[in-house]
């Protein structure tokens, strides 16, 4: 069983205090897998192995008071703002598959999935890693696993803005241009239905990968 | 007792090591976070496989890594 909490907008310091505190009980055992649900006030974050010129115009953050934080996750740097749904998995591999390759491609794949219920069309687990719309970056993934637990997760543009991530090289990738699902379809969508249809098919996916597949292994 | 990538993914085959949490000569016990990792859009941090001294690092922080490189040796505790 997966517990879902939906934080709604909240800012990322916040959010990451929340996460840390539910990988340390997840790890104690205390807690179930649990899926936690955002949004993020403006914020560029900033992945572990992060290379100099990644960010290539700081004023146009500096002039918006938006915040840089650097993080433990992996990936490079990226952008967050509202109409963005943040999903940050605090889930176990430890009885299951115990690869984190496996983990990244099965992201890919419930996202892509979950892009399919709101009727666009996108790629995952391709050469380039994250979420494509075309030849658009629509989604991003950047975790991190300790214990075998993981913690960190995925960014789905839905609604915001990407002028931002013209300012910046996303994930390290030069020249990528990205999309959000209101851009590549010309509608915006309603967060909350696209809220339960991520979170729904990510519970729908892992049961099946993960969980069931335990039960056949493990029993 | 030689440390090396594999045991983390059979899928991963290169690497770059972020943080070391223990020193050289540093008393370590099994399942205590040793080294972080980073690969392919994820941080990891492998434990200790076994309680001892972590005897020699043989990458540092910032250096890119193969799945069967050897990254460390911990001299294990004699039972």
């Amino acid at each position: 069983m997966i517990n879902v909490i939906d934080l709604g907008l909240i800012n990322y310091s916040k959010a990451l205090e929340i996460q840390m505190d539910l990988l340390k009980k997840r790890i104690e055992g205390e807690i179930s897998d649990t899926l936690l649900l955002a949004e993020h006030d403006p914020v560029v974050t900033l992945g572990r192995v992060e290379e100099e010129g990644d960010i290539t115009d700081r004023s146009f953050f500096n002039d918006g008071n938006i915040p840089f934080i650097s993080t433990g996750r992996g990936g490079g740097v990226t952008y967050h703002a509202p109409g963005q749904l943040i999903m940050y998995p605090i889930i176990s591999l430890q009885e299951t598959k115990k690869d984190v390759v496996s983990y990244i491609n099965f992201l890919e794949k419930t996202i892509s999935k979950g892009f399919a219920t709101l009727g666009i069309s996108v790629t995952g687990g391709n050469k380039k890693r994250g979420v494509w719309a075309g030849d658009k970056k629509i989604a991003f993934i950047g975790i991190a696993v300790k214990k075998w637990i993981t913690y960190h997760g995925v960014s789905i543009n839905i609604n915001n803005d990407t002028e931002a991530f013209l300012n910046m090289n996303p994930c390290g990738e030069k020249d990528i241009s990205v999309t959000s699902a209101r851009e590549y379809a010309g509608k915006s969508f309603d967060m909350a239905g696209a809220k339960e249809a991520f979170s729904k098919q990510f519970i729908e996916d892992f049961q099946s990968e993960y969980r069931e597949a335990c039960l056949e292994k493990c029993c | 007792m030689l440390l090396s990538l594999k045991e983390f993914s059979t899928e991963i085959k290169e690497g770059t090591i972020t943080l070391w949490h223990a020193h050289e000569n540093d008393r370590i016990s099994e399942g205590e976070d040793l080294v972080e990792i980073s690969a392919d859009k994820a941080t990891f941090d492998v434990s200790s496989p076994c309680s001892g001294k972590l005897k020699k690092i043989f990458k540092k922080e910032g250096v890119q890594i193969q799945t069967s490189d050897i990254i460390a040796e911990i001299e294990e505790d004699r039972s």
